[in-house]
This record gives C-alpha cells, structure tokens and sequence, in this order.
C-alpha cells in the first residue's frame, strides 16, 4: 500500500507540475504584456515597468517559472488589481460554497444512482430498463444551463416552489437556506445521476455474469443476498474511480450552474472575473480548480485500493 | 441495445495470428445502422437537423442580418412561425442558421480533436518508455483543468470566431482520445504482425500510420462521434456565457443565452426551440457513438 501511495504521489506532482506549466503558459498568452492587460489602456509606463518589477515580469521566462511556483507554495495566488483583494482571500470567501454545492450533488448523484441501476440490472431488457435508459441518455445530453433553465420555469415560474435564485453570501448563510440549494444541487446532479448509473448498470451486469455469482447461488445463498453482498459491492468499487475521473466535469457544470443560479462559489467568480478581464483572479481560480481534481483523483484511487486490494497489486506487478 | 450482431465478422474469425481483420469500418458502421434501432434513429435524426439548418434556409426566406426593433418579441403567428426575438430576427430562421454554426463547429472540432489525439497516443503507446511516461503526464496535467475554464480563459482574451472556436475547442479535447487510442496502441504493439513488420525493417512511421492507427480505427471512430457531441455543447455552454460567435452569427446556445433574459416574461418561443435542437442533436450523436461502440465491442469479444 505505501509503495502504491507513494508512486500515486509521484504521478499527482507530475500532474500539478503541468497544470502549474498550463497557467503560466495562459498568463504570457494575454494580448500584448500581462502588465498592460492587467492595468489596462490608461495605465502609464512608469506604471508598467513598476509592475513588472514588482511581479518579476522584467526576469527571463524559466526565472519567472521558479518564481510563479514559488509563490504559489507560499499561497500566494495573485492579486486583482480590480476588486483591490488578494486572489487568495477572494477563494476562501467563495471555495466552500462551492464544495458544498459539488459535495451535495455527488451525494445526491450517488443515492439516486444507486438505486435506478440495481433495478436496470435486475430487470435487464425490460420495458424498466429501456424506460431508464432512454431517459439516462437525455438527461447526458443536455446542458447543464438548459437543464437548470426548465428546473427554474417548472419550480420556480409556474410553480412557486424553490426559489430561482441560490441564497447569497458566504458558506454558512448559503447552508442556513437549504429550500435554494435545490434546484442548484438537482442541476448539477443531474448528469452525474446519468453517468453514475449508466455505468454502474453495466458494472453490475458484468458481475452478475461472474462465476462467483453461480458459486453463491450454488452454495445457496438467497438471490437478494448474492445481489447486495457480492455483486453490490464488487460493482461500486469501481464506481468511486468514475467520481474522481468525473470530477472536472463536475466542476464545469459547477461553473455553468452557479452562474444560471447566482450561486456565490468559486464559478461565478471566475465567471464575472471573465467578464470583467481580471486575469489574476482566473489564473487563481484555474490553479486553484486543477489542484481540487488532482486531490480528488488521488483520494480516490488511494481510496478505491484500500476498498479493493486487487487494485494495488496488480499496478505493483506491472 | 446491447445485442447488436455484426454478420461482418461472425463468419470470418481471424486466427490468432493474423493480423485482427478491421474489415471495412464503413461497412461495419452502415450494419450497425440497419440493426440497431437506436443508433438508426440517431442517423435520422442527424441527417434531419443536418436538412433543416443547410436546406431550410433556401426554402423558407428570411432576413437575418438587419435588425427589426418595431417587430421584435412577437409571439409565434402565420408571418413567424416561432416567433420573434429581442432583435426581430425570426426565430425559425434564426434556429437554422444556428443549426449551421454547431453542426460545422461540432464536426470540425471532433475531427481536430481526434486527429491530435490520434497521432498523440499511438506515438505515445508505440514508443513506450520515458517518452511514452512523459507524454501522458502531459495529458494528465491538461486533463486536471476542467475544459470548460480553460475555454473561459481562452475566450476571454481572444475573441472569438468560427474559425479560432474549432480549434480552441478541438484542442482542448484531444486528451480523451490520446489516452484511448494509447490503450489501444499498448494491446495492438503486442501482436504478432507488428513484431513480423518490426522484423521486415518497417520504420516506426509506417507502423504507426499502416498498422496501428487503421487497426485502432473502431475505438477513434466511436470516439469522434462522442467528440462531436461534446463539441456543440461545449459551443453552446460557451455562447450561453456570452463568449460564443459575436452577432449576427447565430448559434443554439447563443439563442438560448438571449432567451434566458425573458424566462420570467414567459416567452417560451426563445427557449424551447433552440433547447430542444440542442438536446435533440446531442442525443443523436451519442446514440450513434454508442451504437457503434457496441459493435466494435461486440466484434472484440467474438475475436
């Protein structure tokens, strides 16, 4: 397990090491200097060269690099000369917002999914079945915006049941309205419900066809036993994989949907920042994003090799 | 759905040693079209839209370019079938020219998107070693940026045009193919016939552009499909922030972005349409991917 974490560790820093590469690269690719996009039109030469010293703008391409890395260990994610705030301070104001809002949706993905593809597995090839599957690849096709759109005219136009705006301020006082965290949440789960039980159907259709699975019966355990014991479990492990490989596009229908919400995360923010052309914010968001899927892929390969032990040896053996 | 047969193959297994007979993909791709209801659907469907957004201009006239403030938001009526918008442009025109943008964006972003990742992971899986490790952490790493703020960026400091939107789009999504068409590269490379054409003297170019691309064309074909849906809702998701075509370019997404400001009005024409194209295109081209994946699925297992 340690030489697994440990190789795992490696792979992720490999990882960062890119995406830190991936924004350095976007930083010089802003029209003209990032000094003049960043100060903008009026902004006076005196001002400039001061701002390139100040940033180290002034210093060769690798010098800066090593200087861009450097900052980002202390946690220094920049500054938005816009908003007069360090990019840093912006984060922690809107980051667990927006964890709260993927976390709410990956759960609710889970326990919907869960259910809808042990009954496509029990009752394969029936009117069920298709019924769900049909209605699992509409769901997977549509955007995200257009999904929270109709959830805003059914729930919230014609019938005044959620709010249509996602509740404002920080954390805490998004949590203390949980009836304008719905529709948020279900916009957001909604594709993750798709993809989830898309693929767990067929994980648990391949199991079913186990050897396993007749040995059970055989030795004459129950149907219902076999199923939640053996198959169930066999068949989710896997799944926790999917959660960490779906975790970027989570977080881009976690962009799509904040902004059709107003949803006060991390998503809007770089959505306005966008707007606005305040490049440190969306460099720091973008960091900030790339280091959250790394993480999370990370927990959750360590996570499904402790689930299935099977898992680590074989990456072993290779 | 899942119980497509390939009559293509069943009869001709091939032994072990040969080299996997792909036979022709395009056949095998028009038989899974004849059996697959699902995947037939998606065709049709495809080939309508396709109808509607490049045919339905030249039958159905209207003026696209100059706006008509005196006749904006009407609700649908003989003269506009689906209504105006918050400009004046008739809607049911609008849809067809919008049509246009995210099928040709949608198709020629798949293609750059899968030609990348199809070079980028054959060369990859084929060359192995340090190389190989260093070209998939590259992967990894663009993989970790959630495409869709890579784009925002993107479209943030560049503006944008149909042209610039095909290849941002394209080459921010060659990753998923790179990384399968790897796969396929590591499984292929341990055949027979490769080692015989190694031993012939075949260069690594030939071997990679005569011997395993074409043997790994089922998994880059289903691929594309997917990648073109993906593509338009990545087109639309981006109009729909407001960094898609600037006017009067039209596009689904763009549309429904105008249409979001009168949600609360009650003007459904803005809405409903464009969704509905976009939702219904998506869906086709992915009941097709997956109408073929089964195929090329099935054909693996009855190797």
């Amino acid at each position: 397990m340690i030489t697994y974490t440990l190789r795992r560790l490696a792979q992720g820093l490999a990882v960062v090491v890119v995406a830190t590469f991936v924004t350095f690269l976007e930083a010089h690719l802003l029209p003209g200097n990032p000094a003049r996009a960043i100060l903008g039109v009026h902004a006076s030469n005196a001002q400039i060269t001061a701002f390139d010293q100040a940033n180290g703008y002034d210093l060769p391409l690798p010098v800066q690099y090593v200087d861009y890395i450097g900052r980002l260990l202390r946690g220094n994610l920049g500054f938005s000369y816009q908003l007069n705030q360090s990019v840093a301070a912006l984060l922690s104001e809107r980051l667990p917002a927006t964890v709260i809002l993927v976390g709410l949706s990956v759960v609710v993905a889970l326990i919907c999914a869960v259910p809808i593809a042990m009954l496509q597995a029990v009752r394969r090839n029936k009117p069920v079945d298709y019924t769900l599957t049909s209605a699992s690849f509409a769901f997977y096709s549509t955007p995200t915006f257009w999904l929270g759109l109709m959830l805003i005219m059914l729930f919230a136009v014609k019938v005044h049941v959620f709010p249509p705006v996602a509740p404002q301020g920080t954390a805490i006082q998004v949590l203390a309205h949980p009836l304008g965290l719905v529709l948020p949440v279900a916009t957001l789960a909604f594709t993750s419900i798709a993809a989830f039980s898309r693929y767990l159907r067929s994980s648990l259709l391949d199991n079913l066809a186990e050897e396993y699975v007749r040995t059970a019966r055989a030795k004459g355990a129950p149907r219902r036993v076999v199923l939640y014991r053996h198959v169930l479990r066999n068949a989710l492990a896997p799944l926790i994989t999917l959660i960490g490989l779906s975790l970027p596009g989570i977080l881009s229908g976690a962009l799509i949907t904040e902004t059709v919400f107003n949803y006060p995360g991390m998503g809007l923010l770089f959505w306005n920042s966008a707007q606005s052309q305040d490049y440190p914010v969306l460099l720091g968001v973008t960091i900030v994003i790339a280091l959250g899927t790394v993480i999370g892929s990370l927990l959750a390969d360590l996570l499904y090799a402790v689930v299935d032990p099977r898992v680590r040896y074989q990456r072993q053996a290779r | 759905m899942s119980q497509v047969t390939v009559g293509t193959t069943a009869s001709s297994r091939p032994a072990a040693d040969e080299p996997p007979s792909v036979g022709n993909p395009f056949r095998l791709a028009l038989g899974v079209m004849a059996e697959n209801r699902v995947a037939l659907a998606g065709v049709i469907v495809i080939l309508l839209m396709a109808g509607f957004s490049f045919i339905g201009p030249l039958v159905y006239h209207t003026n696209q370019i100059s706006t008509n403030l005196s006749g904006s938001l009407r609700p649908p009526s003989s003269a506009h079938p689906l209504g105006t918008d918050n400009e004046g442009y008739d809607e049911l025109g609008r849809l067809m020219l919008g049509g246009q943008t995210s099928l040709e964006v949608g198709l020629a972003a798949a293609i750059v998107a899968t030609v990348i990742g199809m070079l980028w992971g054959s060369v990859s899986g084929y060359t192995g070693g340090v190389v190989d490790g260093v070209m998939m952490r590259i992967v990894d790493g663009l993989l970790a940026i959630p495409s869709l703020f890579l784009l925002v960026y993107l479209f943030t400091v560049f503006q944008a045009s149909v042209l610039l939107m095909v290849l941002v789009i394209g080459l921010v999504a060659w990753l998923v193919p790179a990384r399968l068409v790897r796969a396929e590269t590591l499984r292929l490379r341990t055949l027979h016939y490769v080692e015989a054409v190694w031993m012939m003297g075949g260069s690594r170019r030939r071997m990679i552009t005569r011997h395993i691309i074409p043997n790994a064309i089922g998994t880059i074909m289903v691929n594309a499909t997917f990648q073109v849906a993906d593509a338009i809702l990545a087109l639309a998701s981006l109009s729909f922030l407001g960094l898609g075509i600037p006017p009067p370019a039209a596009n689904w997404g763009g549309m429904l972005s105008t249409g979001v400001n009168y949600v609360y009005a009650g003007y459904w024409w803005l809405i409903y349409p464009p969704g509905i194209a976009i939702v219904l295109t998506v869906m086709a081209f992915n009941a097709v991917g997956d109408g073929l994946r089964d195929a090329f699925e099935t054909r693996l297992r009855q190797r």
